[in-house]
């Protein structure tokens, strides 16, 4: 692990043994490990096992099950496209199709230029409004394989 | 000064009204009050002002129409939308109207009178009127919720705890977001309930990792509802803390989301012990689903006989319906139960997307059953359903058109198992994973009757032995497509 990450994640741990009192929990932990570094890299798992005081195979089985913890840092923006039913049924697989070949990046990888990590995501609750992508927080509703390149083009 | 309407509802945002708010907040003659969202998705975003006998409204608004509607040209009295005139409103009473975060709009409009009568109540009279309401779980189990309450109630523990089910998984559904975003107290109400009920001490809103906006919602609420002193149960504190999902759809399954509060994988428990008994922690649980929890204060505040009165024998109240996919009017229905799956489709769908021939339906998320246009006079109700092996599941309906290829859906199902199975029974571990390699099979050409014989008898597995319903009902969507469009199947074959 380089010496910034593991910096990153001492100060994640710092900051969380300073909410006295609350409880703590693997999931909660790996969430705000997370949200601070974006993922939770694989080497910080004997330090975050030995904070919470459960073996390493704990964590590494919480890490493992959750979708959205990540191992490997993504791209600057995460581009999730959605493939529950109702966007399935308005036909959202063929906006999944027409991302991957307009980022040229496969679902789980990230463009060569670090720029955008392709997702899909399992219902958003946006059906009213399907077929739907999810751009980092964004939302977007009622999308067609043509308006991609002019959603994508504000993520830099 | 014009007063205008607008929601600010996730999916109202998703289809432009972040723009028109962004194009208003340059007018200084416009005061604009962001709402909860009416449901009806189709006709979003919707711009609504004051009128005589209620508001006025107009529909799918584009920024450069603001300057008419600012006029007060056109537009359309909102009552006279066929789509929200033919429904009956209760939980979703107040979507389209109040600000979701203003408590005192929230009490004009009749909340926290369930909340009051309740503590007026002895926790056996408050059961009682849960058992006469004949309140069935909206999660999709449809269980008593009396009958669960009463256990817990009489389970004896210095901890027990109140948790909603925020996980809502099921594709094709978003009323639990809706409600969360749009009338959070409503949901804080009924927890308050259901903790004075049974004797809690803490409660839990396990919230998915897609729905940062209903947390945020949630969030505030909760602030705002200590701040007035509600959160409070027999004169103690009661704490309600806000977990985060992380992406898994088994922990919707209530065992799977007290093992993931818990901060460990989402994994199935066995059963019994049943939550009430041991839950969180192992102390006495009742977990419901968010739209349970809604439905609550007003039975409270209005008796169980008025709940009982609407829906059918063994149904009683609304079901609330989610209708999207290839529909011309997607949005949310709350009707009492008993309408017909067609009546439903045709009176709120409005019928099939333009260009567009109907195929199939399904309802009830990734694990309900699809329905071919012969089977569509099924009432909806938990009962017609059960008889014909189906679920309501949480009201989701998606319509698929003629464009559809069932082998791929088929196949997708599958693997959506196999992706969410949290791997601790073997059927739904392994049986996943094999039918969705049989439907890859099958896709590539290299299928035969001996392959569909061979799912079914695997789904049939399945449906037997599995620990919970993701491995138990996953099979229905499959065996489904195969009954009713065997032919489409059968053309793949090449032997």
């Amino acid at each position: 692990m380089e010496p910034s990450v593991a910096h990153r994640v001492e100060q994640v741990l710092e900051r969380v043994s300073a909410q006295a009192g609350t409880r703590v929990s693997i999931l909660d932990l790996l969430e705000k490990v997370e949200a601070a570094i974006g993922y939770v890299p694989l080497e910080s798992i004997p330090r975050l096992a030995q904070s919470l005081g459960v073996s390493e195979a704990q964590v590494a089985g919480v890490l493992s099950y959750y979708p959205d913890l990540h191992t490997q840092p993504t791209g600057r923006h995460v581009v999730r496209v959605c493939l529950g039913e109702a966007c399935l049924a308005n036909h959202g697989n063929r906006v999944l199709q027409a991302m991957c070949k307009h980022l040229q990046a496969d679902v789980g990888e990230t463009t060569s230029d670090g720029r955008c990590t392709v997702e899909t995501v399992y219902c958003v609750g946006n059906c009213g409004v399907s077929p739907s992508v999810v751009i980092d927080e964004d939302l977007y509703g009622r999308v067609t394989p043509d308006r991609l390149p002019a959603l994508l083009e504000r993520y830099k | 000064m014009t007063r205008l309407y607008l929601s600010n509802d996730t999916s109202s945002h998703a289809a432009g009204a972040h723009r028109l708010a962004e194009a208003l907040s340059a007018r200084p003659e416009v005061q604009l009050v962001r709402t909860s969202a009416r449901g009806a998705f189709f006709l979003e975003p919707i711009v609504e002002r004051d009128a005589l006998g209620g508001r006025m409204a107009w529909f799918n608004v584009a920024p450069d129409a603001l300057p008419a509607i600012i006029a007060g040209q056109g537009g359309t009295p909102i009552q006279e939308i066929p789509f929200l005139a033919r429904q009956s409103r209760h939980t979703f009473a107040n979507f389209g109207i109040t600000e979701p975060l203003a408590l005192d709009e929230y009490q004009l409009r009749g909340g926290l009178k369930g909340l009051e009568a309740a503590v007026g109540m002895t926790p056996e009279a408050i059961i009682q009127e849960l058992n006469v309401s004949r309140l069935r779980g909206r999660g999709g189990a449809a269980f008593p919720v009396w009958n669960k309450w009463e256990v817990a109630r009489q389970t004896e523990s210095a901890e027990k705890f109140v948790v909603a089910n925020a996980d809502e998984g099921d594709a094709g559904t978003y009323c639990d977001r809706m409600l969360m975003e749009g009338d959070p107290f409503r949901l804080i109400e009924g927890m308050l309930i259901c903790a004075r009920a049974i004797g809690a001490t803490s409660g839990y809103i396990y919230c998915r990792q897609e729905y940062p906006a209903a947390a945020r919602a949630l969030e505030y609420a909760i602030h705002k509802a200590k701040e007035a002193e509600l959160l409070e149960v027999d004169g103690e504190d009661f704490e309600l803390t806000i977990v985060r999902g992380a992406g898994s759809y088994v922990c919707g399954e209530e065992t799977a989301l007290l093992e993931s509060i818990e901060g460990r994988r989402g994994v199935v428990r066995s059963k019994p012990p049943y939550p009430a008994v041991a839950g969180l922690y192992a102390k006495p649980t009742i977990v419901s689903n968010v739209l349970t929890f809604a439905t609550i204060p007003e039975i409270l505040a209005r008796g169980g006989a008025w709940h009982a009165s609407m829906g059918t024998e063994r149904s009683r109240g609304t079901v609330v319906l989610q209708i999207g996919g290839r529909v011309k009017q997607s949005g949310l229905v709350e009707i009492p139960f008993g309408l017909t799956l067609r009546e439903a489709l045709d009176r709120f769908g409005g019928g099939i997307a333009s260009g567009a021939r109907f195929k199939a339906v399904q309802v009830g998320g990734p694990l309900g059953s699809l329905f071919p246009e012969s089977k569509l006079d099924i009432p909806i109700c938990y009962d017609a359903f059960a008889e014909a092996g189906a679920i309501l599941g949480h009201g989701g309906i998606v319509v698929y058109d003629q464009e559809t290829d069932m082998i791929d859906l088929a196949r997708h199902f599958m693997a959506f198992t196999a992706d969410e199975s949290c791997g601790k029974c073997t059927p739904c571990r392994i049986g996943s994973v094999r039918g969705r390699e049989i439907l890859e099979r099958i896709q590539a050409g290299e299928g035969s009757a001996e392959a569909l014989d061979l799912l079914k008898d695997l789904g049939e597995t399945m449906k037997a032995t599995s620990l919970c319903a993701l491995g138990g009902r996953a099979p229905y969507p499959v065996l489904t497509a195969i009954e009713h469009f065997r032919e489409e199947f059968q053309r793949r074959f090449t032997h």
